[in-house]
């Protein structure tokens, strides 16, 4: 027979994946566009504005299994993990639109192209580790969470060797504050999807582990 | 002369605990270390053993024609089970507190005052410090300090309940059994038991059996799983509940079966 419970977590589950689908197109879709030089910020706040409300959702949904059933073992390790899960794709969306708006505000200034930049490079491994987080939440895969760990090494290594290149960069280049905006976005959308990869960890292991 | 080996500062210290009623086998090599001043949770499915467990721990079996018990119980060092242990001293030193409240028909201070005057412990004035003790311990003096000479069916089930913790306490154990103290109380009374349980390991031992997962989760520090009279997990019960190593808890305790 079904536990009551599991009615609440399917529910629970679904919010979290339709979550986990709009966090990584609105990561994918603003990196593409500032790369590209194309705008996307209206679509961009669009889908952010909906992992807003479905982050709302997620809570909600978590306080009333917690109080309900008082969960306990994976059931708990699931609804707590999953409240913070909500929020890392919550900010996945928040700085999806930072990016996409900082193109926006800022494109017309800037000259040149980002080919084989280490901000390019950059970009595609975070894509690539938003990716891998929302596999291995779908999943509860650990193995897979424990690999973002190498990932974001490469992505730390990235970040300040871009800092540093545009340390060495005229102040006349009018772009300069948008670059660094854009990579510290970059930075910090790494760190969520480290921290997504621990709670997966969590969830599957019970183990709590460190991947920054 | 009585047993005594050398412990490494458990309160009880269960070795290869084996009980019998007639042909069922209902512990099974049971083993297993508990520190003072904690408060363990027992828990598993009905049936499982958990009551026959707490009741070896006071020598409660004995009195249950057809029981065995093999092994050791250890309490201080000093084993239970041994040919020259006083089985009342036992009852004395590791009180018991059943399921439903059970006071005697007697009046409220006379329930609380009957355990040391039988163990001649106490009279006179001294005794009626003792009760106020144990009743101050229990968390019911406030109530009843002005109705001493009531009797104990007066009162509602859960000051019943404290009655009866009061009246365990009055003769001075080290360790307080409880058998499902709150299934036949409402949630406020609960509350107060659960409080209590906390406030008592302070200065007692607490073993208590329950068949709720959160009062488990709320009042203990370490929690025994058993299942089919064996000991499938014990631990800290915030790992219990967290992440069980074993696959029949994480069942149990989320509601799979049981």
């Amino acid at each position: 027979m079904r536990r009551l419970l599991d009615v609440g977590l399917e529910e629970l589950t679904t919010i979290l994946f339709k979550m986990g689908g709009i966090a990584e197109e609105a990561v994918g879709l603003s990196i593409e566009g500032f790369l590209e030089g194309v705008d996307v910020s209206e679509k961009v706040q669009s889908l952010s504005a909906v992992l807003v409300t479905l982050s709302v959702d997620a809570e909600d949904k978590t306080f009333e299994l917690l109080v309900k059933y008082q969960p306990v073992a994976s059931d708990l390790r699931v609804i707590k993990s999953y409240m913070k899960i909500a929020y890392d794709f919550e900010r996945y969306g928040r700085y999806a639109l930072d990016i996409s708006f900082d193109h926006k505000t800022f494109a017309e200034l800037r000259k040149d192209a980002f080919t084989n930049t280490p901000l390019q490079k950059l970009a595609e491994k975070v894509i690539k580790m938003v990716q891998t987080s929302v596999t291995a939440f779908k999943n509860h895969d650990a193995e897979l969470a424990r690999k973002l760990a190498g990932i974001e090494d490469e992505v730390d290594k990235l970040y300040m060797s871009t800092l540093k290149q545009y340390s060495k960069t005229s102040f006349r280049d009018n772009s300069l504050i948008s670059k660094i905006l854009v990579t510290r976005y970059l930075e910090r959308i790494a760190d969520h999807a480290t921290y997504i990869g621990e709670s997966v960890v969590y969830i599957a292991t019970g183990e709590r582990v460190t991947l920054r | 002369m009585m047993a005594i080996y050398m412990f490494d500062g458990e309160k009880i210290d269960i070795r290869n605990l084996n009980v019998w009623f007639e042909d069922n086998h209902v512990l099974k090599d049971i083993s297993l270390k508990i520190r003072g001043n904690t408060v363990t949770a027992v828990m598993g499915p009905s049936g499982c053993g958990k009551t026959t467990l707490i009741r070896a721990i006071n020598r409660m079996n004995d009195v249950i024609e057809g029981s065995r018990t093999t092994g050791q119980i250890y309490v201080d060092g000093r084993d239970i089970y041994d040919s020259n242990s006083n089985v009342y001293d036992v009852r004395r030193k590791v009180g018991m507190v059943f399921q439903k409240p059970n006071p005697l028909p007697k009046s409220i201070y006379e329930n609380v005052a009957f355990g040391p005057k039988i163990h001649k412990m106490a009279r006179g004035k001294e005794l009626d410090q003792v009760v106020e003790k144990s009743l101050r311990e229990a968390a019911l003096w406030d109530e009843v300090n002005n109705r001493l000479k009531d009797s104990a069916f007066e009162l509602s089930g859960g000051q019943q309940q404290r009655l009866c913790i009061a009246r365990a306490l009055a003769v001075k154990p080290d360790v307080v059994l409880m058998d499902e103290p709150c299934s036949a109380l409402d949630p406020a009374a609960t509350s107060k038991i659960e409080q209590l349980i906390r406030v008592l390991s302070e200065n007692y031992t607490v073993i208590i059996v329950t068949h709720n997962m959160q009062q488990a989760a709320r009042v203990s520090d370490f929690t025994v799983f058993l299942y089919l009279g064996e000991i499938i997990e014990y631990g800290k019960t915030k790992n219990i509940f967290e992440n069980p190593q074993n696959e029949l808890t994480e069942k149990y305790i989320t509601g799979e079966f049981g």
